[in-house]
């Protein structure tokens, strides 16, 4: 977990032109903490989404049912786009936290995964913002979340399923690779179409 | 004032009072003066406010009147001290915060205003989203925790705001499972506990119901008897009766002011029509019998003409209920009981009844958005429910499809279902979903934009409209389906009167058409004007039905024995949500029983561990559980989880229930466990079937294990409140400050995140259903289409929790947070000597399993 840079806050201050807070009525008194209320009042609505959503799952695969979908992905994807990489970190930490108490190696896996898919995802874009931008950031996270997914799949797997290392990996073609080709197919597809109206909210009324 | 222990943040503040109250004496008769302030929100092209000055004397209640638009909430929010107006000059509590005759760079002084801003409390309209957290005596303490308080002061502070608006009783509650009123009080409770030396309530009772707005009025009062100066923003004229002083605002101006009297008697007022009146009209009041038998008399005739074109059943009805009933799958209670309904084609019907009465869930089962758990339920000829009997999934996916053509679902604040770049796309969904030619839907889509008058907005993005134009809008989707029987949740909540009437004519238009409408509502007037009948509901059953002004009678009775509740310290009302339906049978008094007998009890240990050790030793046993391998480690894991279980008292059967999902799949993953193993002793081998003695064991090891780590994790979280959680998150992360990552905004993030999952999860659901009930579905048709449901989704999913975040960080501005750095706790966590027994005795499990594994 990094700090936000001071970039990062400008970024988020830049977007304020049209509320109340903006420069001209700012009375100067909410900025005496280190995160603006709105900053984390922010975080907490996509923290709180995140989880959310992660419970919405539902097999896609039907070669393996036991792999679920959940549309938490988009989520975190979202947030890197309109809040920067810093934002991503703390809602892909933050956002599967709370399932360490139901499946704590599952847990951890899918915050390794999360921050795969929207850091990176989230520095491209801030850097090229344009329709290319987001379309390489989705496509470099995607592939990178893909790697870190399979990867921690072989790890974790013999954990869950009476299977040898060398099973695992045998099933990294018939499964494994298309079931995630799929999810982060779908995560990009998703967030590709809605980014824009997202920010364009965010943009107004912020 | 005796300083106890003091910080130096602490001194600050005792300081900035003891200044405060010095200056104070000096203008001792005023809380704020405004002097020839001007606000624009566009760099001076219009002006939100243009040359105002007022004065506000202290322990005054001042009503400030204008309809939307006027500037009343801008004007409350240079009075809260959030925002500095372009000219003028502001002064907060005797200090001048704001001045523009000085140079630029003096004009705002923010040491001024953020002093000030701790003696100014702010109860805005949405009742949930001031609320931080899932216990109302910490939702109290968050403010003066904020101001740096040393702990006895915030106790004593959370004791006498809670008794202050009749809540103690209610101390240890959820506020997330209150009412709104009760939300509502709470707010002011949060505020009270910073002792402010003025309120401002802006629109405090738009979203609640008629006692909820009572209830806010008669807080008004009290507060005003207490001394404290109170400022209530609302455009409902006859809210402003109780004030000393009324101000009405238009177009940025002060245009009229004095004693409620002399501006509300005998005046018209722009934009203010008498028409949202449902609290001042009493039954005496309701119009002559004669005017609305005539109506009836129109609308038989109406009735005669438009009935036709709707499909029936055998006996002509539109709607039929019979013997209905609606469980939410995590209560007890029936939210729907015993209703039996027929509707006629053309009729206007009004449901009327409480908030929590049932009223939503009505709507839903008819626009077969909630299958009843009991009960046949036909709608426009369609049978929707039949009990005992399974219709095929296929004949039932075609009748909803036939369904959702002809029924109209306008969801409560349909604004919320908004999703398109823009107005005109938007419109189209519903009709693009039905499969009608672009010509068609861009003929739908024109007649419903002019039907609301909002053809002029067509091309523009329905999110930058107004609020009323917004829900115009809203509707217009739904109304471009050609609904022939059309359903709305309270269409015109919280709207302000010019946009409420057009809904009505809207409605009154339909209604000459022979569009069936059914409507919920708490207004009086709406269902006087509309309604040919009326049904009330109270506690989800149908308690009157018949003549809309008999079933007021009911219903009026039915209000002013609930403010009789309401008033009493003990008062419970009912929550609106569906989710919120398990309040309804926790009963306050019951759990502060429960909660009393668990104490006199033998202590719980492990509700009593402090929350630090727990999770630690839990999170280990759960991580450690997945290097058990031999028999005897399983047992003695088997065993600990038990006597955990043990300790807690908490019954496993519970737990069982709430994690039957894992259960399944790990039943599902040992049966594969089972049949993969092929080496060890056969013991069973039909056919493709072979058993081994290594595969049965496998089968058991595995689900062992994922048994312990399911059982302990659940029961953490059971024996933790949500609170305690992020409490001892908070701590357990504190050493990473070294790092620079700043760790009490982190956990005041995961606390506020955990604190709006069910409001959010509550929308998100909403707003499914509502696209649903314009036909879009992710689980059926084409790719493109899918994805196009997909987006009708995720965008105003999206839009809320944005909206959600700018009330709430509106509401910590309000609370006075400012950074994790000063703030002081109300709850303290300490170790003990039970904690550290526990953690000995955790880490000597986990000491043998390592050992077993070696020998």
């Amino acid at each position: 977990m990094s700090m936000p840079s001071s970039d990062e806050n400008k970024e988020l201050y830049s977007n304020n032109t049209a509320s109340h807070q903006s420069n001209s009525h700012s009375t100067g008194a909410s900025r005496t903490g280190r995160w603006s209320t709105q900053r984390i009042a922010i975080y907490a609505m996509f923290v709180a989404l995140t989880i959310l959503v992660s419970f919405f799952s539902f097999p896609i695969f039907q070669m393996a049912p036991f792999l679920t979908y959940d549309p938490s992905g988009i989520v975190v994807l979202v947030a890197g786009f309109a809040f920067g990489p810093a934002a991503a970190v703390i809602v892909s930490v933050l956002g599967f936290l709370p399932h360490i108490f139901s499946d704590p190696f599952g847990a951890m896996i899918s915050i390794v995964v999360a921050l795969a898919l929207s850091v990176p995802s989230a520095y491209i874009y801030q850097k090229i913002r344009t329709r290319k931008g987001a379309l390489l950031g989705i496509s470099v996270g995607a592939v990178a979340a893909l790697i870190v997914a399979i990867g921690c799949n072989i790890i974790i797997t013999p954990f869950y399923a009476h299977l040898s290392m060398q099973a695992v990996l045998h099933m990294i073609v018939p499964i494994l690779l298309p079931f995630n080709v799929i999810k982060f197919t779908i995560h990009g597809v998703v967030t590709f179409l809605i980014y824009k109206p997202v920010s364009n909210l965010v943009n107004r009324s912020h | 004032m005796t300083v106890t222990v003091s910080t130096s943040k602490d001194t600050e503040t005792k300081k900035s009072k003891q200044i405060l109250s010095a200056d104070t004496k000096e203008n001792q008769q005023y809380v704020a003066r405004l002097k020839h302030i001007s606000f624009s929100y566009d760099g001076g092209k219009s002006w939100a406010l243009q040359d105002l000055s007022l004065s506000i004397r202290s322990g005054e209640h001042l009503c400030i009147l204008g309809a939307n638009g006027s500037g009343k909430s801008t004007l409350g929010h240079i009075l809260d001290g959030s925002t500095a107006p372009d000219l003028g000059r502001v002064e907060l509590l005797g200090k001048v915060v704001c001045d523009s005759s000085k140079d630029e760079e003096h004009r705002v002084d923010p040491e001024a205003y953020r002093s000030a801003r701790h003696n100014i409390g702010l109860v805005f309209q949405n009742p949930e989203d001031q609320i931080v957290t899932t216990v109302v005596r910490d939702d109290v303490a968050f403010g003066p925790e904020n101001l740096g308080e040393p702990r006895p002061q915030i106790a004593q502070a959370v004791k006498d705001s809670l008794q202050q608006v009749d809540m103690l009783s209610q101390a240890d509650h959820d506020p997330t499972r209150m009412s709104g009123g009760q939300q509502q009080r709470l707010a002011v409770a949060g505020n009270l506990a910073m002792h402010p030396t003025m309120i401002i309530l802006d629109e405090p009772g738009a979203m609640l119901d008629s006692a909820g707005q009572r209830d806010m009025l008669d807080i008004m009062a009290r507060l005003t008897l207490a001394g404290t100066s109170v400022i209530h923003i609302t455009h409902r004229l006859e809210q402003a009766r109780s004030a000393d002083r009324v101000i009405v605002l238009d177009h940025g101006r002060i245009i009229a002011q004095g004693t409620p009297h002399a501006v509300l008697d005998g005046h018209q007022l722009p934009g203010l029509g008498m028409i949202n009146t449902d609290i001042s009209v009493s039954q005496q009041q309701l119009p002559a019998s004669l005017a609305n038998s005539e109506k009836s008399l129109q609308s038989e005739l109406l009735q005669a003409r438009g009935g036709q074109n709707t499909p029936t059943d055998m006996l002509g009805h539109v709607i039929s209920l019979k013997d209905v009933a609606y469980q939410f799958p995590d209560s007890q209670d029936h939210a729907l009981n015993h209703i039996s309904l027929s509707i006629d084609a053309g009729e206007t019907v009004a449901i009327l009844g409480r908030n929590g009465s049932g009223k939503s869930t009505l709507c839903r089962v008819i626009a077969a958005l909630l299958t009843p758990t009991n009960g046949s339920v036909s709608v426009t000829g369609i049978p929707i429910a039949i009990p005992n009997s399974k219709t095929p999934k296929k004949t039932r996916r075609r009748n909803l499809h036939l369904l959702r053509q002809r029924v109209g679902y306008v969801m409560q604040y349909p604004e919320h279902q908004l999703f398109a770049d823009t107005v005109f796309l938007d419109v189209s969904y519903g009709p693009r979903n039905m499969g009608l030619t672009p010509e068609q839907v861009n003929h739908r889509v024109n007649e419903a934009l002019e039907l609301l008058g909002i053809s002029d907005v067509a091309n523009r993005s329905p999110f930058n409209l107004s609020g009323g134009q917004k829900r115009l809008v809203a509707i217009a989707g739904v109304l471009a389906c050609k609904p022939q029987l059309l359903i709305l949740d309270e269409v015109t909540a919280s709207l302000d009167p010019q946009t409420s009437e057009r809904i009505i004519n809207m409605l009154e238009e339909l209604h000459s058409q022979g569009v069936t409408i059914i409507m919920n509502t708490h207004a009086d007037q709406e269902a006087l004007r509309l309604a040919d009948t009326a049904v009330l509901l109270d506690q989800g059953e149908l308690s009157a039905q018949g003549p809309v002004e008999e079933v007021l009678k009911h219903y009026h009775s039915l209000l002013n024995s609930a403010a009789h509740r309401n008033t009493s310290p003990d008062s419970q009302s009912f929550p609106d949500q569906p989710l919120a339906q398990e309040a309804l049978e926790d009963a306050p008094s019951q759990v502060t029983k429960n909660h009393s007998q668990r104490n006199s009890s033998a202590p719980l240990l492990l509700q009593e561990l402090d929350p630090r050790a727990k999770m630690v030793t839990f999170v280990l046993a759960m991580v450690t559980a997945f290097c058990i391998s031999k028999p005897l480690q399983l047992c003695l894991g088997l065993l600990v989880t038990a006597a955990l279980f043990a300790a807690a008292r908490f019954p496993i059967r519970r737990i069982l229930t709430s994690t039957r999902i894992f259960l399944i799949l790990i039943v599902l993953t040992s049966l594969l466990n089972l049949f993969i193993t092929r080496t060890g002793n056969v013991l069973v081998d039909v056919g493709p079937l072979l058993l081994t003695d290594d595969g049965l064991w496998i089968a058991i090891l595995y689900s062992c294990r994922f048994l312990i780590i399911i059982l302990l994790g659940a029961l953490l979280v059971e024996t933790t409140t949500p609170t305690q959680i992020t409490d001892a998150l908070e701590s357990l992360i504190k050493p990473l400050q070294c790092f620079g990552i700043h760790t009490n905004e982190i956990a005041l993030v995961m606390s506020l995140a955990l604190r709006f999952i069910p409001t959010l999860s509550q929308e998100t659901h909403a707003i499914i259903e509502a696209q649903a009930a314009r036909g879009g579905s992710i689980e059926t048709g084409s790719l493109v289409q899918r994805l196009r449901a997909a987006v009708a989704i995720a965008v105003p999913v999206f839009a809320s929790a944005l909206r959600h975040a700018d009330n709430l960080s509106m509401a910590l501005d309000a609370r006075c947070y400012e950074g994790g750095r000063n703030r002081s706790h109300y709850r303290l966590l300490s170790f003990n000597r039970q904690d550290y027994i526990f953690i000995g005795l955790m880490v000597l499990y986990v000491l043998s399993l390592i050992v077993l594994s070696v020998y």
